[in-house]
């Protein structure tokens, strides 16, 4: 996947786009609205996209204990709905926590940075392989191995942005 | 635009006494440019002709993908009608004046003929014409390869014309030059770490040059869609704005590269002939291998390649906010995977 442009920055292209390259154009207030709106979504989602793996493990491990504490305050009530409640607490209420994510903007530096890395390596290669010879044969199978890494990112990234109306005129 | 239009057309054809602009309209086309049809109703003595035009005009400069000179084309497309008979365009001139047309531009002859290829093959109903349009079609690009070369790069302007150091002065020095630009290019076009495969192709492209062949002026975007055709013959080459001195294989590469893509056949014809590499081996005797095609359909890849990219890290850089340079991303992502079957990487699609 590439990091650069990343999820953001395709997003903020298109804000960017809408106002722009279509706004100016666009004569019908109506449809000018949409457009206004339309970025609004988008930046919308911009901002949701780096907290939304952290708020949705944050609110689900606090519900769990949430759910027990609420039950722990009807000790002393019966009938259906508090056993109902209790219920809740020693089945849903006991799950798991889920681990916090990663940092994304922490794994997208470790991630280009290793990218950099065999970018550089193909460099070097490319030099042992002009010398010939045994190393020259070696660079080749060192080349090789990275080719092999590669070939099936850029097909899952190709099969990513093709499925359907994920580029125009192949839907 | 009409106004100035007509005022360039005076200018330009001379002995006229009015000239009226009709139904300037954009069309789609070129590589890069921005380009428009029109019909200009001129009076010359008192005798009134329409003349059939189209108006080739550069982008802004910050949506540019290829700087290309109209001014260098203009003198292309005038030096192969003198030269040769390759049908191309008459070019009225170039305005390089920015001011009259918002960006640099030219005026040429809309030529007659047919524009939908496609109609051609897999059943189309010109598909009757597909043996003899590919005959004419492969002449033509013989004439091309044949012509020397001085005869055609009026001034030198077409040896190096991105201005990026290449050197024409022979084979050796082209393809060495070639590669340079290639591997030199490489930091102002890796927007992101996956564009490494691209510098995997310049340094494996430096690693197995093949054997030479003449020097010739190439088309630099000979594919499916650029001529135009009737009644069996190509009535004209069209979109020259990426021509240079070059390898032939280069337009033949390209070619096959197009053809796949554009799920066309032009190589499989002329079939009496054994397809167009087969003529064009017969009519050149240069007995090009279909390994070399392979070759050189990266290398031309490779040509195409490093604008494009580059135009995408600027955008990517925030040099500018054009929106098609980020759209660009999608079709690039098609690229890559054919540079993974191109370079033979394992697991790479057949």
């Amino acid at each position: 996947m590439n990091t650069s442009p990343g999820i953001d920055g395709l997003l903020e292209g298109v804000v960017l786009g809408i106002g722009n390259e279509l706004m100016p154009y666009l004569s019908n207030e109506k449809a000018q609205a949409s457009a206004a709106m339309m970025q609004s979504i988008l930046q919308a989602v911009r901002q949701i996209i780096p907290m939304f793996d952290a708020a949705l493990i944050d609110e689900h491990n606090a519900m769990t204990v949430t759910l027990r504490t609420a039950a722990e305050c009807l000790a002393a009530v019966t009938g259906e709905e508090a056993d109902a409640v209790r219920a809740r607490a020693s089945s849903i209420g006991q799950r798991a926590d889920y681990p916090a994510p990663p940092d994304r903007e922490e794994v997208v530096r470790a991630h280009t940075d290793l990218g950099r890395a065999l970018e550089a390596s193909i460099l070097d290669l490319d030099v042992i392989q002009r010398e010939g010879g045994a190393p020259g044969a070696a660079a080749d199978e060192a080349l090789a191995v990275i080719r092999a890494h590669l070939a099936p990112r850029y097909l899952r990234d190709f099969q990513a942005i093709t499925v359907g109306a994920g580029f125009l005129g192949r839907s | 635009m009409n106004v100035q239009l007509a005022e360039y057309l005076h200018r330009h054809l001379g002995d006229v006494d009015h000239v009226v602009v009709e139904d300037l309209v954009p069309i789609p086309g070129g590589f890069s440019r921005e380009t428009f049809r029109f019909d200009a109703r001129v009076t010359r003595g008192g005798v009134e002709e329409v003349l059939p035009l189209i108006l080739r005009k550069n982008p802004p400069s910050a949506a540019a993908i290829l700087e290309t000179s109209r001014q260098v084309e203009h003198e292309l497309l005038e030096a192969i009608r003198a030269h040769t008979e390759i049908p191309v365009s008459r070019s009225y001139g170039a305005e390089t004046d920015t001011s009259v047309f918002g960006e640099a531009a030219m005026v040429i002859e809309r030529m007659h003929g047919k524009s939908q290829t496609s109609e051609l093959f897999n059943g189309g109903v010109d598909a009757s014409q597909a043996d003899a349009v590919m005959r004419h079609l492969c002449e033509v690009l013989v004439e091309l390869h044949t012509t020397e070369v001085a005869t055609l790069n009026v001034g030198g302007q077409l040896s190096d014309p991105r201005g990026v150091g290449i050197d024409a002065s022979s084979w050796d020095a082209y393809m060495d030059s070639t590669f340079e630009y290639y591997v030199s290019s490489y930091p102002s076009l890796n927007y992101d770490p996956a564009a490494m495969i691209m510098l995997d192709a310049a340094l494996t492209l430096r690693r197995h040059k093949p054997r030479p062949l003449p020097l010739c002026l190439v088309h630099g975007d000979f594919n499916p869609a650029n001529f135009l055709y009737d009644e069996g013959r190509v009535t004209a080459l069209i979109d020259w704005e990426n021509s240079r001195v070059g390898d032939p294989r280069e337009d033949l590469g390209w070619m096959v590269a197009m053809d796949g893509m554009s799920n066309t056949a032009v190589m499989s014809h002329p079939r009496d002939e054994g397809g167009f590499l087969a003529y064009y081996n017969k009519l050149t005797g240069f007995a090009v291998t279909s390994e070399e095609l392979g070759y050189f359909i990266l290398f031309g890849t490779m040509n195409i390649a490093v604008p494009v990219a580059s135009a995408i890290k600027r955008r990517v850089d925030h040099e500018h906010e054009q929106f098609l340079h980020l759209y660009l991303l999608q079709p690039s992502s098609a690229t890559l995977v054919a540079f993974t079957q191109l370079l033979g990487y394992p697991g790479a699609p057949a």
